[in-house]
């Protein structure tokens, strides 16, 4: 056995060393051979077997006292052991520090320092290992490889500072102030392989080519989502510049074009996006990108082709990518956030956005084509194949559905609205409170009221509506009572919940409720005076007012309802009020409000609130004449 | 419940591990009359319940974690640790391995066949478990960090061994992984449970095909833990039970991901619940009789167990304003439980080492109970598990195919043995029937097999009264023990313990050791959970300073009249320091988690099972007697060497020098060959005055102090002799008569203690009076500060032992006396304001102000007083 080869007689020892280095070379080559398998299972396995081989070896290796002479073939063992573990696993974990960290404590032992001071740890361990005044000339490949890991490590979990010191060091240079990490990763130089090393999975300069351009592109990224765009600029142009995979320079391309869009470059931007969409299987990020450009410019047409485009892109399952057995530029980037502007979302999500923009800008027939596969897409079948992660931004479920039936109201569709909403309330009625508009008889006395989201007292106010176009306003007024009863028993629920509780809770903001409120008393008077029923229509309308004095509409059909029961003097005070209003700057385009409440507040908008005005003025001023 | 008391009958017999199954481990699971079944080995066997025989053995890799038989695509999925997921055809078993004979224990007859290595679809070495549903398969890997769900394709078998597309992954919450070896990952102690559950399939339109492993729950429940998202997708959801205690959930449909846009965490899971121990168990109950009957009824509650008997029940209810509200409830049932299953009904049966129990989440309490505490549809306030009588059951699997319409549970015993039990919960009266040769073969088998397993619950109940009995055993002698200690605070103890110390050497260097001595005469044993704590505190009686250290060591069976002998290192420590005086406390202690604990683990199935359910927790971790035995201050007259005195050649070592001198060393090796050597002791002894502190006591209190012992001997021999009593030396200078000695402390520097006989003259006015003065004198002023401030101990010892006798002092000088003491006021308050001075000064006149501090010092030493 190997552990009792006498130190001292050199002999045994170097054909002990041989062999260990044969050792690692047919380990490394069983490892090259498991990455040219492709994707069989037996490639794990390959390459399971190696990691375990490398392991062993490095146990019998590190049970002997270190030795300069043993101590580059060791140093090169752990590297291959760090590489192939970090490519298996996709990401480097604190085993790896602590793999790193053995081989420099065994490197202090030769240098005999002793009590390394761990204090430091492996930073302190670098600098009193390269600063050593003892450091062999023998072990400076080894050790800059070992650099390398230990930078990507650094990389991977954001230790920019300790970064930075280490390639100081490995440079050479003293003046601490630089702290152009990128400057430092292109002067360092590590010293070319021999061809009688022990074999490597990557050498060190294939590290540093992989480290320069992660690096260059992270910062990229995080400058860009700052806001400083010329530093992204520059940094992106470096990580497009260096060695870089398709699918990362998919990435950099369309960061590019964010960048350019957002600096008001569209035209290169769109050259970025173009080079990027012939670059690679990944093409979501550009389209979704190349959508946002065209928004940017007006052009809707190019902006929906892109979407979808996107959409189709995204219904493809791209062939994934066998991740090779070396530290890549992947592994080295930050997670993918759906906070970035290169994330595409799901197909879902996709088609969603692609309905609610053709919906936003009038293609209604459109909308209603894509809301319906949307809602197919999500429902049929159990699998989740093509489905959307609820972001905490985007609309929820019953959301999505209203938005659906809007569109089908807005493209003249009613049945079918009604059938949608009637779906989404059948897929919740175990949800909802036990008979809510009959409570009120059966317990007299509670002052508590059910809770129910408000999205419930949406699909009535829709259903209303679509009972309005089918022309029944018996139903239509009863619809919106009922939408009305809930709305007024809504009590909103404490709002500690912060921004994390989304619309499913049945949260809604505050000006989202009022207007809602208001929508559905506009409706409600609307019918009653499509019925003559003027003093109805007027309750509804002035309790609009009140509860949305933010709403100019309220406020018109008031006047025209006052109007026409000829209450002049309250139909006076009420037109100076909305004269003076009109003269004020309008501020009400600021609101977010659902898309669906949205579509309907379009619906129950008086035709031409300037020729009402004017005819007021008119017929108030002949009586003066 | 008489009525539940199980026909049980035994199907076969499996090897297991040496020691029995643990829980965890194995796990027994049935496809039509196939059983499948894996005992915490790397064999999975394939039983044939109608031909009652093995059909099939399958050696697997690494040990098996976890099986699932699919059986539309008749294929079977394991787990193997390490390893990853395997897929066999079930046909293909059936072929491959040979007709055995009908022997039930035909184990060693049947073929075992070693798996392909090419069966296994899913090589993830992280995977720790699975479930399948439909035409997928989630899996829980164990990450660097976290436990991530992962979604893939189901395979099927003999299907292209191609990769599996992963559909979809989302990371959990964090966990702590688990400590130690940094290369292999360790097998976790506790394996996380996975279940799916879905909305009603009258509902559902695309419904999942129901799995083992897959529980339909009712729309409330369903909607109120999942959200409306998951209802209006109307999507099957995964419960992930966690070793950590989180329960928490994935709705499958939103699980898509994608590389580039990996799930996230905050909005695809759930948190549901922490459990706050392992969970064991995720299932779901129907609790309320349904209109629809019971095989049709969609379950109303989800449970899920703790591995230590916590559990949590949740239903959905409606408050008063008729909102859905959950209602959620947690009990506690007897632990640890090793595995559990639901059957559909209203019952939970879960199984610990003292038995299987079933629990009845429908009723709760005693059934003529008629309040419930929240109204019909409430969950009961109080669970009352009945034992079924069956022991240290490790696997459960519920079988709805006993033909009475009763529940079966196919289960594997800790002694691998494969049984059915058939519990009849309607009770329906036993008919008369014709009885046939072939029943009364049966029927002999299965009273067989009823006095196996009563045997086997006849020998777990034995050892436990068993180790009952010892506790109680124990307790009693540590009874005794206890009041015997106690009632003699005075005299001469039952129990006792004294300390010695004395120089040895050890590895090159001299060491002061002590040597407590545990003597046991009274008439009881000290037994098994007896420890004797040793506190080594720095620093005399009291004085809190520094951190103790202690000792515990076991004693282990002292008998009367026994003794035992803990020898302590008490210094130097690396750095060659060795700070006297240190005070060695002895204390005895009783660990009663030892003594009783191993009682108590196991609950008594016998027992009212309502009481039961916290014994393990009645026990502090730290609980325990402690009963002080003695306490003796090491001060530096014990620790002194006296090298001069080499009459006994072996008593001292020549004492080495502190090893941390080596410019000592240097020096006097260097100087040996010349007339004198220079060391920095005698440089010092030539240029600095030794440091001298004395102390006076009267002849007159000395000699009634020492009385009789020291008669024959002058007067300072004699205090010579008490003061170094303790002192392994005393003999020499007891032999020799000896009024001075020249002694080493122990950092190897000199001290010298003179006694001598002096006459005080202006004290009394009767005359002088007589009086023995102690003077120590030393190169270095810390160690002669110690060895004053030992004698000055001595001394305060010995005036309060004799004023305690009475004895009356002569007649003093009073005013001399108010001299002496406003002379050392002043000299304190000086030495107070210096002390003040040096914390404000700075390095210059700080050195001036220790000088004076120094002075002040020396003079308040000054033998002035006189002890009478």
């Amino acid at each position: 056995m190997s552990h009792q080869t006498p130190l001292g007689s050199s002999v045994p020892q170097a054909s002990c060393l041989d062999l260990w280095r044969e050792k690692n070379d047919q380990l490394v080559r069983q490892a090259k051979v498991a990455q040219d398998l492709g994707l069989s299972p037996r490639r794990q396995q390959l390459a399971q077997d190696a990691l375990e081989g490398l392991r062993g070896l490095l146990h019998s290796l590190q049970g002997l006292p270190a030795a300069v002479l043993v101590l580059p073939l060791e140093l090169t063992v752990i590297c291959n052991f760090i590489t192939l573990r970090a490519s298996l696993a996709q990401g480097f974990t604190e085993d790896q520090a602590q793999d790193i960290q053995r081989g420099l404590e065994r490197v202090l032992e030769t240098q005999k320092q002793v009590g390394p001071r761990l204090e430091c740890g492996l930073r302190g361990l670098w600098n009193s290992i390269l600063h050593a005044s003892s450091l062999l000339p023998e072990l400076l490949p080894a050790l800059h490889h070992l650099a390398g890991l230990q930078a990507a490590l650094w990389l991977s979990t954001d230790h920019l500072g300790d970064l930075t010191l280490l390639l100081q060091t490995l440079n050479g240079s003293q003046n601490g102030s630089s702290e152009d990490l990128l400057l430092h990763l292109k002067t360092w130089s590590p010293p070319a392989k021999e061809s009688d090393d022990p074999l490597t999975l990557q050498d060190a300069q294939g590290l540093r080519d992989v480290l320069l351009t992660a690096f260059a592109y992270r910062q990229g990224l995080q400058e860009l989502i700052v806001g400083n765009l010329p530093r992204a600029l520059s940094s992106l142009h470096e990580a497009a510049s260096g060695l870089c995979p398709r699918p990362v320079l998919v990435q950099v391309y369309t960061a590019l074009g964010t960048c350019l869009r957002k600096m008001g470059n569209p035209q290169r931007a769109l050259l970025y996006l173009i080079a990027a969409l012939k670059g690679g299987l990944i093409c979501g990020p550009p389209l979704l990108e190349a959508s946002r450009l065209y928004q940017q410019l007006g052009n809707t047409a190019a902006e929906l082709e892109s979407l979808e485009l996107l959409v189709e892109a995204l219904s493809v399952t791209p062939s994934s990518e066998v991740p090779h057995f070396l530290i890549e530029v992947e592994l080295l980037l930050p997670q993918p956030d759906p906070a970035s502007p290169l994330h595409c979302g799901t197909l879902s999500q996709v088609k969603h956005l692609l309905a609610s923009r053709c919906l936003q800008t009038g293609r209604t027939e459109d909308a209603v084509e894509h809301y319906l596969d949307l809602l197919a897409l999500l429902l049929d079948g159990w699998e989740p194949k093509f489905s959307p992660p609820p972001s905490p931004r985007g609309p929820c479920m019953p959301e999505i559905f209203l938005e659906a039936a809007a569109a089908l109201i807005q493209a003249g569709q009613a049945q079918d609205a009604l059938t949608i909403c009637e779906e989404l309330l059948s897929r919740t009625s175990s949800l909802l409170p036990k008979m809510p508009w009959l409570w009120k008889d059966a317990r007299k006395g509670t002052k508590e009221s059910p809770h129910c989201p408000p999205w419930v007292s949406a699909t009535y106010l829709l259903q209303g509506q679509a009972w309005v176009q089918l022309g029944d306003p018996k139903q239509a007024i009863s619809e919106f009572s009922r939408c009305l009863e809930l709305l007024f028993r809504y009590i909103p629920k404490d709002k500690e919940q912060g921004p994390a509780s989304n619309c499913e809770q049945g949260c809604m903001s505050d000006v989202a409720l009022q207007q809602l409120r208001a929508a559905a008393l506009i409706s409600r008077g609307l019918e009653w005076v499509a019925s003559g029923q003027d003093t109805k229509a007027l309750q509804d309308f002035l309790l609009s007012v009140q509860v949305c004095p933010g709403n100019g509409d309220a406020s018109f059909h008031l006047l025209q309802t006052l109007r026409r029961l000829d209450r002049r003097d309250e139909a006076t005070a009420l037109w100076r009020r909305l004269e003076a209003q009109t003269k004020l700057p309008q501020e009400n385009a600021t609101w977010s409000l659902p898309l669906y409440l949205e579509t309907c507040l379009s619906w129950i908008r008086p035709p031409d609130r300037e020729t009402l005005l004017e005819d007021f003025r008119t017929s108030l001023l002949e009586p003066c004449d | 419940m008489a009525g539940l008391a199980p026909r049980v009958h035994y199907l076969a017999g499996f090897s297991c591990p040496a020691g029995g199954l643990t829980a965890g481990g194995p796990r027994v699971l049935h496809l039509g009359a196939e059983v499948f079944l894996a005992a915490g080995r790397e064999l999975v066997y394939v039983y044939d319940r109608e031909a009652r025989q093995l059909t099939a053995v399958y050696r697997f890799p690494g040990q098996v974690w976890h099986l699932e038989a699919l059986a539309l695509r008749r294929a079977l999925l394991v787990l193997c640790a390490r390893r990853g997921i395997y897929c066999l055809s079930l046909d293909q078993a059936r072929r491959s391995v040979s007709q055995s004979d009908g022997d039930e224990d035909s184990e060693a007859a049947s073929p075992v066949t070693p798996v392909d290595p090419d069966t296994c679809v899913l090589p993830d070495a992280t995977l720790c478990a699975f479930t399948v549903l439909g035409d997928l398969l989630i899996a829980l890997a164990q990450g660097p960090a976290q436990w991530k769900v992962q979604l893939f394709e189901c395979p099927s078998p003999g299907a292209d061994p191609g990769p599996r597309g992963q559909i979809g992954e989302v990371e959990l919450s964090t966990h702590t992984p688990p400590a130690g070896s940094p290369g292999k990952s360790q097998a976790p102690h506790f394996r996380p449970v996975l279940c799916c559950v879905s909305l009603p399939s009258s509902r559902a339109r695309h419904s999942p095909p129901q799995g083992p492993r897959a529980f339909t729950l009712e729309g409330p429940l369903f909607g109120l833990l999942f959200g409306a998202d998951a209802a209006v997708l109307e999507s099957p959801v995964i419960l992930c039970g966690l070793p950590d205690g989180q329960l928490c959930s994935v709705v499958l449909k939103t699980l898509v991901t994608s590389r580039s846009a990996p799930g996230d965490p905050k909005a695809l899971v759930r948190i549901l619940h922490h459990l706050e121990e392992p969970v064991a168990f995720i299932g779901a109950l129907r609790t309320e009789p349904s209109a629809e009957g019971p095989e049709d009824a969609d379950l109303d509650c989800l449970v899920a167990l703790g591995h230590h008997g916590r559990t949590l029940a949740i239903k959905a209810s409606w408050d008063e304003a008729g909102s859905l509200v959950p209602e959620l409830r947690e009990y506690c049932l007897p632990g640890p439980v090793l595995c559990a299953a639901c059957s559909g009904d209203s019952h939970v049966y879960h199984s610990t080492p003292s038995g299987l129990c079933v629990v009845d989440l429908a009723r709760g309490g005693p059934p003529e109970d008629p309040v419930q505490s929240d109204g019909p549809g409430g969950l009961p306030p109080l669970l009352c598990p009945t034992s079924l009588g069956v022991c240290s059951v490790v696997t459960l699997s519920v079988s709805s195919r006993s033909p009475a319409g009763g529940t079966e549970l196919l289960a594997l015993s800790a002694k691998g043995r494969l049984m059915t039990c058939c519990l009849d919960l309607s009770r329906e009266p036993a008919q008369p029937t014709r009885v046939t040769a072939a029943d009364t073969g049966r029927k002999i088998k299965d009273l067989l097999c009823g006095i196996s397993t009563v045997s086997e619950r006849v020998s777990s109940l034995k050892k436990a009264v068993d180790q009952r009995n010892r506790a109680l055993t124990c307790l009693n002698e540590a009874m005794n023990v206890s009041c015997a200690l106690l009632a003699s605070r005075e005299g001469a103890r039952p129990v006792s313990c004294t300390t010695t110390t004395a120089w040895s050497r050890r590895e090159l260097q001299d060491v002061l050791t002590a040597t407590c001595l545990l003597e046991n005469s009274s008439g009881f044993r000290l037994d098994r959970g007896w420890a004797l704590c040793v506190q080594v505190l720095p620093g005399s009686h009291g004085s809190d300073s520094g951190s103790a250290v202690t000792y515990t060591v076991p004693v282990d069976q002292l008998g009367p009249g026994d003794r035992r002998e803990v020898t302590l290192l008490l210094g130097p420590g690396a750095d060659g320091a060795l700070d006297l005086p240190v005070t060695v406390s002895c204390a005895l202690f009783l660990s009663l988690r030892e003594v009783v604990g191993g009682a108590l683990a196991p609950t008594d199935p016998f027992k009212d099972p309502s009481l039961d359910g916290c014994p393990p927790d009645v026990l502090p971790e730290q609980g325990g007697i402690c009963l002080p035995l003695s306490e003796h201050t090491v001060d530096m007259l014990q620790g002194l060497r006296f090298p001069g005195l080499a009459a006994p050649p072996v008593q001292a070592p020549a004492p080495c020098h502190p090893p941390g001198d080596p410019v000592g060393t240097f020096l006097e090796t260097c100087w040996r060959p010349g007339s004198e050597p220079v060391r920095p002791e005698s440089l010092r002894a030539k240029y600095l005055p030794p440091s001298v502190a004395a102390i006076r006591a009267s002849a007159e209190l000395l000699r009634a102090a020492l009385g009789d012992s020291y008669s024959g001997v002058s007067l300072c021999c004699a205090t010579l002799q008490w003061l170094l009593a303790q002192n392994a030396a005393v003999d020499a200078v007891r032999a020799r008569a000896l009024t001075s000695v020249q002694a080493v402390a122990p950092d190897g520097t000199e001290i010298r203690l003179i006694v001598h006989e002096v006459a005080v003259a202006d004290l009394c006015p009767a005359g002088p009076v007589q009086a023995v003065e102690i003077q120590v004198e030393s190169s270095s002023l810390a160690n002669m500060c110690r060895a004053h401030h030992a004698v000055i101990g001595r001394m305060q010892r010995m005036v309060v032992e004799q004023a305690a006798r009475g004895s009356s002092p002569p007649d003093l000088r009073v005013q001399y006396l108010h001299q002496i003491q406003a002379n050392h006021e002043t000299l304190l308050r000086e030495v107070q304001a210096l002390r003040d001075r040096l914390c404000t000064e700075d390095e210059a006149s700080s050195q001036a102000t220790a000088e004076r501090l120094l002075q002040v010092y020396q003079q308040l030493r000054s033998p002035r007083l006189l002890l009478l």
